[in-house]
């Protein structure tokens, strides 16, 4: 099997959740789209890094978030935020907030859906990139931590801040 | 609402974006020209070694009068064979370079009344350039560039079909030739000629839609 053809056998079943989590990380459908083309085409190039017995998943998933944490930094001109800034983060949303779901929307058959969507929406990246890492697309903590490049324990912190804020916010709307 | 209560609203209710056919079609895309910009180009034999591998094939050769005879084969004959080997494989080359790196065209328009005025004063000779009846079979003109073939400059015509490009790359011939297909690291070629011009049309495209693309083309032309 030639490199190509084993690169595709690996990756292209990682494409759904590689796009999941490009989506909830960037806005814009056609930057995740962009973003997931240069993370398959970086993936590739590096392809010989990716030991034998090594699980894909975490790999190609830790390319795709460097792709779109890229992509948000200069999506706001602020090419030197740190990634890993929480702080910094949080400020930049402050001045690009959220938009908040309309209550009358809220309110139809899709309440549930629009009203955890929005609370997603409303986490910092690094806190919903643990959240979507973890809840949508079931990875354990060490896979977590070794895709957003932090400390297992970093992980577990953030993971129980998310939880705490989604917990809130979703109370507030009055979901049990 | 404890962390069980959340996990089980965000997995029911939370969207999920799953990676739909174009954007699996576009990797794909994207990983085959990857590999095949990856692959080594042959290299071209110098004089020196089509000499030698001339004297292997015929030893009689090797007399003093076959000498002369190898040298006139060796300078008139086998380079042409050669050049005719190595095409295929440097216009594919060539159209990987302009998806990869571009330009995919200088001039980017889909009227022929822009696209051929051009190629005045970049070229000895004046393409044909066809939009609409392409566009009719679903091949829209997208431009056209001056790339290097053979160390000439080359007019080419840049189409799109679906989510795959079409390089046409057009230069003078003397004869006419009905259209032949080639393959080379799969990419299809489809290659004709109308007595005056020499077209090569280059894709990843599969081979029957590029001959489909020959055969309008050839129609058009024709009218």
């Amino acid at each position: 099997m030639t490199d190509a053809r084993r690169f595709e056998a690996t990756v292209l079943p990682l494409l759904d959740a590689a796009h999941n989590l490009a989506r909830w990380l960037l806005r814009e459908p056609a930057a995740a789209e962009d973003a997931v083309q240069e993370a398959a085409l970086r993936a590739f190039r590096y392809f010989a890094s990716l030991r034998a017995n090594e699980d894909a998943k975490p790999w190609f998933l830790g390319i795709v978030r460097n792709a779109c944490f890229t992509a948000l930094a200069r999506e706001r001109g602020r090419a030197d935020v740190t990634l890993l800034d929480e702080d910094a983060w949080d400020e930049l949303e402050a001045r690009s907030p959220s938009p908040v779901p309309d209550p009358l929307t809220a309110l139809g058959t899709r309440r549930e859906q629009t009203l955890v969507n929005a609370a997603l929406r409303a986490l910092s990246p690094p806190m919903r990139e643990v959240i979507v890492l973890r809840e949508l697309e079931g990875l354990d903590y060490r896979d977590i931590a070794q895709v957003a490049g932090i400390p297992i324990g970093t992980v577990m912190s953030r993971l129980s801040r998310a939880r705490a804020q989604l917990k809130r916010q979703l109370q507030l709307a009055g979901l049990p | 609402m404890n962390d069980d209560d959340l996990t089980r609203l965000l997995q029911q209710h939370a969207s999920r974006h799953p990676a739909d056919e174009r954007l699996r079609a576009a990797v794909r895309t994207q990983i085959t020209l990857q590999a095949a910009a990856q692959e080594k180009p042959a290299e071209k034999p110098t004089w020196r070694e089509r000499f030698a591998r001339l004297l292997r094939i015929h030893p009689a050769l090797a007399g003093a009068g076959g000498l002369a005879l190898g040298l006139v084969l060796t300078m008139f004959v086998v380079p042409r064979l050669n050049n005719d080997v190595a095409l295929p494989e440097e216009l594919v080359a060539a159209h990987v370079r302009a998806l990869q790196v571009g330009p995919l065209y200088e001039v980017a328009s889909s009227d022929r009344h822009q696209v051929k005025p051009w190629f005045q004063g970049r070229l000895d000779y004046a393409p044909t350039v066809l939009d609409e009846p392409l566009r009719e079979q679903g091949f829209a003109l997208l431009g056209g560039r001056v790339q290097a073939v053979q160390n000439r400059p080359t007019a080419v015509l840049a189409y799109q079909v679906r989510l795959h490009k079409i390089d046409l790359y057009i230069w003078p011939a003397e004869r006419g030739a009905a259209p032949e297909k080639l393959q080379r690291r799969g990419f299809n070629l489809v290659r004709w000629s109308d007595g005056a011009m020499q077209y090569w049309a280059v894709s990843d495209v599969d081979g029957a839609e590029l001959e489909r693309f020959a055969a309008a083309w050839r129609t058009a032309a024709a009218h």
